[in-house]
């Protein structure tokens, strides 16, 4: 989404100092961590990641990056699934301990001027920077309409957040036992035919987001997705995380992690490991 | 110079002809061209500014995934992506020309030829101020590393690059050899004014629950602070067998591990990987050098350089 107008007034990231001031297991395996960046709180955009250094010997060295979940005042919220080294490392974290972390960083959502309806589409923990944007959608008055999926009931994440700010929210679990039995991208299909949609956002496995980007693409409306890739430096420097498009390869740290879907040249080699 | 380097340290060393004002550089490929890293340092305040590779033509890089993290450091095959020098002369040098710090050019190819045609479409920049050759890249199909871990290949891309310029020129070597001395020695009588050390040492990782290999390459070059004792161990081989200087690098990231690589041997040092970790990284490292020597006693940072007692 180059050159809009919007990426051009973003603040310059900094490193900053924080502290956890909470940190608590939302559903198995995943963690909501709290916490005081009031730096990065003030200047964050949707769709925005900050780069948070969890270790300080040099068992593991590189920092993790995390999508901004949402602010509450000073505060930023990071959702993350406990999967590696990194993770691990944060979910051990407790109120008080500090850190830090590098940010705001990448190239968030894009709000285009004039829309009045958005679909959101989720998959598990794609969810994590989907729900600063559904409050900002829902703020400037845009409907939001919400796809969300999970393998079961108890690995739905964040569905009370949803449920505040949009229009309808639909349900999709693998095992059928909450909402519509089956993938999000079924839920997805359903309500791009049955919505008038002027954008999709999407966040999830990339294997999904190819999917609601083709969907997208044959109802008309634009798509935005947000990919994963391994990253070291997180601010352009390293050339780790690059995404393959039609206007050549792009970092997906500082030109995404948002993505407009229809330069996105999808490649399913790429396998994130584990963080 | 910022106030917190001392009046009474002389942080200044000389790599040949070119004096630079602090011994700390960055290890290419980790700072592209240092626009990535002025929102959290002054890059005015850097011995020199060590860019990414360059090649003749764009070169796409490697598949991914490229980054493995791995016990202490991390596996890279990034390929040595780069726009190609004419983007290179337009973008970066353009960008560096409001810059007051030295540039040296990391200059890739997979031939000979190449080698030298990048130079000679730098030889009309007049932001350029000496060359680093790449014969050490592990991660490229042809050239790179191959020049780098054989004399004959080493010296005859040295030549043909010292005849096409009289700037500084340094070889950046590989430490995936036998005798890194020997090399040192070869490109030295080639005509290098200088080299530097370490390149990536080549490594892979496999995941064990997709029986994939981590890296889409499947090897990759391994820095961080996992190689530092292998780099310090081939500075001090090197410093001891050639009398050019001797850029030291390979898991520095503080003021200690710069320490250590200059009473190895190293008139200067680079910071690598360090750089993904904290920006500040080489700030950090040039405050601490100063204080080092402040705190001695010792008046200039190049009395450090070959101090190491036996």
């Amino acid at each position: 989404m180059s050159g809009c107008a919007c990426s051009e007034h973003a603040v310059p990231p900094a490193l900053e100092r924080v502290e956890v001031v909470a940190n608590d297991r939302v559903a198995s395996g995943v963690g909501l961590v709290v916490l005081h960046a009031p730096r990065t709180a003030e200047t964050v955009r949707s769709g925005q990641f900050v780069h948070v250094r969890l270790a300080h010997g040099t068992s593991f060295i590189l920092r993790r990056p995390f999508s901004v979940h949402r602010v509450r005042g000073e505060r930023i919220e990071i959702l993350y699934q406990v999967l590696g080294t990194g993770t691990r490392t944060l979910a051990e974290r407790e109120a008080g301990d500090e850190m830090d972390l590098i940010g705001p960083l990448g190239h968030g959502w894009e709000i285009p001027p004039g829309i009045a309806h958005a679909l959101l589409v989720a998959g598990g923990l794609g969810v994590a920077p989907l729900g600063m944007l559904a409050e900002e959608l829902a703020a400037r008055g845009v409907a939001v309409t919400v796809a969300t999926g999970a393998p079961n009931k108890e690995r739905l994440l964040v569905r009370d957040l949803f449920e505040g700010v949009a229009r309808r929210v639909e349900i999709a679990t693998d095992d059928g036992s909450c909402g519509t039995r089956g993938f999000v991208t079924g839920v997805c299909e359903n309500l791009l035919a049955d919505e008038a949609l002027d954008v999709v956002y999407t966040c999830g496995p990339e294997s999904m987001q190819r999917i609601v980007a083709a969907q997208a693409a044959g109802a008309g409306v634009p798509c935005q997705v947000s990919l994963e890739r391994l990253m070291a430096c997180g601010i352009g420097a390293c050339l780790s995380c690059v995404v393959r498009t039609s206007q050549g390869l792009k970092r997906a740290c500082v030109d995404g992690p948002v993505f407009d879907a229809a330069v996105v040249l999808w490649d399913l080699t790429e396998i994130p490991a584990k963080q | 110079m910022s106030g917190r380097v001392s009046h009474t340290v002389d942080m200044s060393v000389k790599l040949g002809e070119l004096t630079l004002r602090t011994p700390v550089l960055t290890a290419s490929g980790t700072f592209a061209s240092g626009r990535e890293f002025a929102d959290f340092i002054d890059l005015e305040r850097l011995g020199a500014v060590v860019t990414k590779g360059v090649s003749l033509e764009p070169w796409e890089g490697s598949p991914s995934p490229r980054i493995a993290e791995t016990p202490s450091g991390m596996l890279n095959s990034i390929g040595l992506q780069n726009p190609g020098v004419e983007a290179f002369c337009e973008d970066d040098l353009a960008w560096l020309s409001s810059v007051d710090v030295p540039v040296i050019v990391n200059v890739s190819g997979h031939t000979v030829l190449e080698y030298v045609s990048v130079i000679e479409r730098l030889e009309v920049e007049p932001r350029v101020d000496a060359y680093e050759i790449n014969i050490s890249c592990p991660n490229v199909d042809s050239g790179g590393m191959a020049f780098g871990t054989a004399c004959t290949p080493a010296e005859e891309v040295t030549r043909a690059c010292r005849a096409a310029t009289s700037r500084p020129l340094i070889v950046k070597l590989s430490p995936n050899v036998t005798d890194i001395a020997e090399i040192a020695r070869a490109v030295v009588a080639s005509g290098a004014d200088g080299v530097s050390l370490i390149n990536t040492l080549l490594g892979m990782a496999i995941d064990i629950r997709t029986f994939r290999p981590k890296l889409a390459r499947i090897v990759g070059g391994l820095s961080g602070p996992a190689i530092k004792p292998v780099a310090l161990r081939m500075v001090w081989q090197v410093a001891g067998a050639v009398d050019v200087p001797v850029i030291g690098m390979g898991g520095i990231t503080d003021t200690e591990d710069a320490v250590e690589f200059m009473l190895a041997g190293a008139t200067a040092i680079s910071v690598g990987t360090a750089n993904f970790v904290d920006p500040t990284t080489v700030m950090r490292v040039t405050d601490g050098l100063a204080e080092f020597c402040r705190t001695r006693s010792i008046a200039r940072v190049s009395n450090l350089t070959g101090a190491m007692r036996t």
